[in-house]
């Protein structure tokens, strides 16, 4: 596959809904995004900018209110199903089922992916090892530490081989060492050819991995491009200045006052 | 290979259901609770009757007597059976003294009517009773019948009836002591009359008491029994065997954080929504089925008990609680359905249950009329949720056959059930269940909402 080819094509996403207290809510608006395949992506911005409201509609577990997305080459509001196929996600709230062994989960999935029964255990033995979950292999998921379970979520999310991972703040509650074992498997998927959209908080973590990096606040993108490209069009150096930079800007020019 | 909606309907249902039985309180409500409830409570009505009993010592009734034109009421008729037996020979004085000795006097005011009544007569004296007509002095309790020669003479033919309401304990008791007073009393007549024309005992004909008729005419035996206890308690152990995994399999997966993961399956959200529903009816048919297996190992246990300590003869009808399953299975979709879809529009496991709580009761009481006494299946209590089931499950179980109403009811419930599993699947597609985002409104909770329907 063409390296330059885009994995993951929104435009002009929206996504409103009615809060009986706040009213009506516009968490995106209309937002564009590209991500390459084989590329790392990192979406930074500050709490309630839409990170996490974009990802969930890239990953089908919301319908946009308006504007279209494509992931992988599939319009994620009119095949759903096959955009799911083609993806791997991962957040703070796909957690795991407690009762189920770790192998009992990937079983599961692989399943209902559809892949048959042998080459489904032998893929499930693969990612045993690759993940080194052996040890828990068969005990409850209740049972695992958070550094274990983070392994046996990042097993599900990539026991189909999905073209596209999206990872919502996939450190965030970890310790050091399980936290350093998510940075290291993402730096691994660009190797594989796999796009990685990824949103964090963790500016380090951005700097050190993502090929390109999104910048959004209140619901739009503000700027996207390479760290150099974005240090050029801000004038700083540093992803904390650039963030800080461009995120003062966007309140003044929408009015709202600076923290 | 993509996978068929109905095999991943199966999938999705077949893990909820491995994840269920692993947690301890699923497992309690839906077959600790179902097998270990009968024999708790057959024990608890054996140390119920044993109370019972001993107040029915105590307890007055009456008796009417009346005697065909060609039998005559013995002189000593009354006074014998008002007071408690005695025996004359040795043996029978012994048993009687340890008879008297284990109960306390046992009053029956017995009245011989002045004159003789047809059979027909004794069964509408005693009528009134079974018709709940208001009781007055005269209507007794149970009416014993004298028939051809009675019990002094020598003649054959001679016998007696007792007539009884099963559905009266004043008229069963009353039963009960004229069946043990009046064979020792005319066993006495036989031993004087013999004495009299200088025969033995045995070359005369004894009296014969038939077997006592029961003017509550189709209430009877085990299958009475069952109707009044089973209805009510198929609806209970439907309602919380599907209790636990409605909320589980929402609310509980919410509070997990595990929602999320199960919308990502590469599956149809309906696949998703129809494997949790299956789950918990599936559930909920456990629990009625073990709840009916428990149900006919203990009371068999119970009924052969009784068999040998008393002249308690009842079966268990095996055929007539078959024949409510079809039923039953309806009823726990259309329960499984309305529980799901409730606790489906809660955030927290907590918040399910507390509103299951008032949902449980809504199936709760309306099933308690199933132990009203006198009101039976009819056409418009068909369309009467709750109410028909129990209903139908009575009048099943006494063995009526009642085609007009079954499939009215039957039609109810199906409709009932399509349109709560539509709910239900609405409610759980709800998108601002998926998310944080959006709180919900009274109608959008049930996906009644104005906003894009989430992703299929």
């Amino acid at each position: 596959m063409n390296t330059t080819e885009s994995a993951i094509v929104a435009r002009g996403l929206a996504k409103s809904y009615v809060d009986p207290k706040r009213g009506r809510v516009d968490a995106l608006r209309g937002l564009d995004l590209e991500c390459k395949q084989g590329e790392i992506f990192g979406l930074l911005g500050p709490n309630g900018a839409g990170k996490t409201t974009t990802l969930r509609i890239l990953a089908t577990i919301l319908a946009p209110t308006a504007g279209s997305a494509m992931v992988a080459g599939v319009d994620v509001t009119k095949d759903p199903l096959e955009a799911r196929r083609r993806i791997g996600f991962l957040s703070g709230t796909t957690g795991l089922y407690p009762r189920l062994t770790p192998r009992e989960t990937l079983r599961y999935f692989g399943t209902l992916h559809g892949i048959e029964k042998e080459k489904l255990e032998a893929r499930v033995e693969e990612l045993i090892d690759t993940f080194s979950i052996r040890d828990y292999a068969d005990g409850r998921c209740e049972a695992l530490s958070t550094g274990q379970k983070q392994r046996v979520s990042i097993a599900r999310a990539v026991l189909h081989d999905p073209a596209v991972l999206i990872l919502d703040e996939p450190t965030t509650g970890l310790d050091i060492l399980a936290s350093s074992a998510m940075i290291e498997f993402i730096d691994a998927a660009r190797g594989r050819g796999t796009c990685v959209l990824f949103s964090t908080h963790v500016l380090s973590e951005a700097e050190r991995l993502c090929d390109r990096i999104g910048i959004i606040h209140r619901g739009t993108l503000l700027a996207s491009g390479t760290l150099d490209e974005l240090a050029q069009a801000t004038g700083k150096e540093w992803l904390e200045d650039i963030f800080l930079a461009l995120d003062r800007e966007a309140r003044a020019s929408n009015g709202v006052p600076e923290r | 290979m993509n996978v068929s909606l109905w095999r991943a309907t199966w999938i999705v249902a077949w893990k909820e259901l491995v994840a269920a039985f692993r947690d301890r309180q699923t497992t309690l409500y839906t077959i600790v609770l179902p097998i270990a409830m009968y024999p708790f409570l057959f024990w608890a009505l054996i140390q119920g009757a044993l109370f019972v009993q001993g107040r029915e010592e105590q307890t007055e009734v009456r008796l009417g007597v009346s005697a065909s034109s060609d039998a005559e009421i013995p002189a000593g008729l009354t006074q014998a059976l008002s007071k408690r037996p005695t025996l004359p020979t040795k043996a029978s004085a012994e048993t009687s003294a340890v008879h008297a000795a284990e109960k306390p006097i046992a009053p029956m005011v017995v009245e011989a009517r002045g004159e003789p009544l047809d059979e027909s007569g004794a069964r509408s004296w005693m009528a009134k009773r079974a018709e709940k007509k208001p009781k007055t002095a005269e209507t007794p309790d149970a009416v014993l019948w004298l028939h051809g020669p009675g019990p002094a003479s020598d003649a054959p033919e001679g016998g007696a009836n007792v007539y009884f309401d099963s559905s009266t304990s004043h008229s069963d008791i009353a039963k009960k002591r004229t069946l043990s007073r009046l064979p020792v009393y005319a066993e006495s007549l036989r031993e004087e009359r013999a004495r009299a024309v200088g025969r033995e005992i045995d070359e005369l004909d004894p009296f014969r008491i038939d077997e006592p008729k029961d003017i509550a005419a189709e209430e009877h035996g085990g299958a009475f029994l069952l109707s009044l206890i089973l209805p009510m308690l198929l609806v209970v152990m439907t309602v919380i065997g599907a209790f636990y995994p409605a909320v589980d399999f929402t609310a509980g997966e919410r509070e997990r954080n595990t929602a999320e993961t199960t919308l990502l399956l590469p599956i149809p959200r309906l696949a998703v929504h129809q494997g949790k529903i299956a789950a918990v009816c599936a559930c909920a048919v456990l629990a009625t089925a073990l709840n009916l297996f428990a149900l006919a190992l203990s009371a068999g246990h119970l009924v052969n008990m009784l068999r040998d300590e008393s002249e308690l003869d009842i079966a268990l009808p095996i055929a007539a609680m078959l024949s409510v399953v079809p039923l039953a299975l309806l009823f726990a979709v259309f329960v499984s359905a309305v529980l799901t879809s409730v606790a489906a529009t809660a955030k927290t496991f907590k918040e399910g249950q507390a509103l299951l709580g008032p949902v449980q009761m809504l199936f709760l009481f309306p099933a308690m009329a199933g132990a009203i006494p006198g009101l039976e299946l009819s056409v418009p209590l068909c369309f009467v949720p709750v109410v028909n089931v129990v209903l139908s499950f009575r009048a099943m179980l006494k063995g009526q056959w009642l085609p007009l109403e079954y499939s009215l009811t039957a039609l109810t419930l199906l409709v009932l059930a399509a349109l709560s599993v539509w709910i239900a699947l609405r409610v759980l597609g709800r998108e601002s269940l998926i998310s944080s985002s959006g709180k919900a409104t009274f109608w959008s909770r049930f996906g009644f909402e104005r906003t894009r329907k989430s992703n299929a």
